[in-house]
């Protein structure tokens, strides 16, 4: 029997430990966010309580990772360590990766295919529901022993079209409603339709960089910084930038064909094979750091680890469609390794910035917004395509989330 | 095959590998692209250990044809100029086996180690690996057919501009 997560005090909540007395003053201007934020060590640790461990939901697998029964993979949400599995039911769960027993952690291997887990240390055994199958020696257990009782702790969890989020918040809403209504039809158009997708690989990577510093700049931003667009032509479609008030962001463009004017060699890096260019280009920002995107025939969902205020690992998972000839699938590989990732030819310039911009913030002052504000005291909730002002409303989330006063407040 | 290795190939084998690093450790990216062979069928792949064990095709860097070769040169050169941190690498290559493949062909593996060092830092390992080679003898030197380098890392400790 597994036990299900409601709020564990070991991990700490924030009515537990944070006061109230917040050392981050946030500026009266809507379009300054305080470089302070970028750099702090305690404030990360607040944020693990209040966004990591507090009552928001976090993107940590798709199920298309673990296809088969007992496959299985881990991973962390801040430094808690988790174990996503498939059961013999069929069931995708997620489980700390901790035996139950002394706290030891239960697989080592980032992924994988088992019968069942076991703990080294006492050889508690873990069926792939998480019940306690064997625990040898139990006749010498504490007086109030129950099997029962010991099953793996299971992580609260709901999936979106295979999506896996996961939340330790204890006042969390459901998943729907915690992402909204508008976000159903741009993150399903980014999975697929479906969610029916086939793991093509990874590409994993640390930058140097805050949580915060690496989300403002990844997922949507200005095409001026990629120098590959003007190379090869390559205009963005007309489309739209969308946000909700709980800090996600939506962005979806037509895709008009590039024409390479000849700087590729192999121009195929750039075909689009897919059946729908009008929704060409789809991005979906979760709150607080998930960066989902579908841009030509690439399906890219990053999963991100605040792993500490100066560390963000980001594991891109690529997908294909579960429905896709051989050749769109060979098209995709050939696609997602070289364009959009940590080394692609459109977004190696991002993962500098975002390097850049973590030694960049360590000065103070404020990051400024500028493009696209009209108004210095009004969170705008419409805004252009290209407007930088897309962030602004995920930063009031998170000034909301963390309780930062803005100057003047009372 | 009952073909042997002749000291000939073996020394060719030898002065490509030198070259190869000799081009990445200067950061000479047109020189990294003439170790290649020039039939467009040639290919380079950058791919995890993780992705490679579990047969997972996704790379980080898919060069399956000379194409791709070439235009990975005007990545760095041209589209990523002046965005990034400089970073410089050593190279460091042990031969672990050397079989023939065919005429003038032999299929080849070695253990690779690369050292970065970002301007203005100290040097710490990028991350180490194994090539696994498919090297043709065209006259006096060697050629890479196919290069597979295959990275340990799990995790890279930073975004890459160059190949391994």
């Amino acid at each position: 029997m597994t036990s299900q997560f409601i709020g564990n005090p070991a991990i700490g909540s924030p009515e537990a430990n944070y006061t109230g007395e917040s050392p981050v003053i946030w500026p009266a201007k809507i379009n300054q966010i305080p470089k302070e934020i970028f750099g702090d060590e305690a404030l990360f640790e607040e944020e693990l309580k209040k966004i990591f461990y507090g009552d928001c939901w976090h993107a940590v697998g798709h199920t298309a990772e673990v296809p088969n029964v007992g496959d299985f993979k881990t991973f962390y949400l801040g430094r808690v360590p988790l174990l996503i599995a498939r059961g013999k039911d069929n069931q995708v769960r997620v489980f700390f990766n901790s035996c139950t027993h002394r706290g030891n952690q239960l697989e080592t291997s980032v992924s994988g295919n088992r019968k069942e887990f076991e703990c080294p240390y006492h050889r508690w055994l873990f069926s792939l529901d998480g019940t306690l199958a064997a625990c040898p020696g139990s006749k010498e257990f504490a007086p109030d022993f129950k099997q029962e009782n010991f099953g793996l702790v299971e992580v609260k969890s709901e999936q979106f079209l295979g999506l896996i989020m996961v939340t330790l918040g204890k006042n969390t809403p459901p998943l729907t409603e915690w992402l909204g209504e508008s976000t159903v039809p741009t993150m399903t158009a980014l999975l697929g339709g479906d969610g029916r997708l086939k793991l093509l690989g990874y590409q994993k990577v640390q930058y140097a960089s805050n949580w915060k510093g690496y989300n403002d700049n990844d997922g949507y931003h200005a095409p001026l910084l990629h120098t590959g667009f003007r190379l090869l032509n390559w205009q963005g479609g007309k489309g739209f930038q969308r946000m909700t008030s709980g800090g996600h962001v939506l962005f979806e463009a037509e895709l008009k064909p590039a024409t390479g004017n000849g700087f590729l060699k192999d121009p195929s890096l750039i075909e689009f094979k897919g059946s729908n260019p009008e929704r060409g280009s789809v991005i979906t920002q979760l709150f607080p750091m998930t960066v989902m995107t579908k841009h030509m025939d690439v399906i890219n969902l990053r999963f991100a680890i605040a792993r500490s205020h100066d560390v963000t690992e980001v594991h891109y998972a690529y997908f294909a469609h579960e429905d896709d000839s051989e050749e769109l699938v060979k098209h995709r590989i050939r696609q997602s390794s070289n364009l959009l990732g940590p080394c692609g030819m459109v977004s190696m310039e991002d993962a500098a910035i975002f390097q850049r911009i973590h030694i960049g913030n360590q000065t103070p002052g404020f990051a400024e917004f500028q493009k696209g504000v009209t108004s210095l005291t009004e969170v705008p909730m419409n805004v252009k395509q290209n407007d930088e002002t897309g962030n602004l409303p995920r930063w009031e989330h998170y000034r909301k989330v963390m309780g930062f006063k803005r100057e003047g407040e009372q | 095959m009952n073909q042997a290795v002749t000291v000939a190939h073996t020394s060719a084998i030898d002065a490509l590998h030198t070259a190869y690093v000799a081009a990445l450790d200067q950061g000479d990216m047109a020189a990294w692209a003439d170790t290649f062979a020039v039939a467009p069928e040639a290919s380079y792949f950058c791919i995890s250990s993780e992705n490679d064990r579990r047969g997972f095709p996704l790379a980080l860097m898919y060069d399956d044809c000379r194409g791709r070769i070439d235009d990975r040169v005007s990545f760095v050169t041209k589209v990523w100029a002046g965005t990034y941190e400089p970073y410089r690498m050593r190279h460091f290559i042990q031969r672990l086996s050397c079989e023939v493949a065919g005429d003038n062909q032999y299929r080849v593996t070695s253990g690779f180690t690369i050292m970065m060092t970002p301007e203005g830092g100290a040097t710490t390992v990028l991350t180490s690996g194994e090539y696994r080679d498919l090297i043709e003898i065209q006259g006096d030197r060697a050629v890479f057919c196919e290069r597979r380098a295959v990275y340990d890392a799990d995790v890279l400790p930073r975004y890459i501009v160059f190949p391994f």
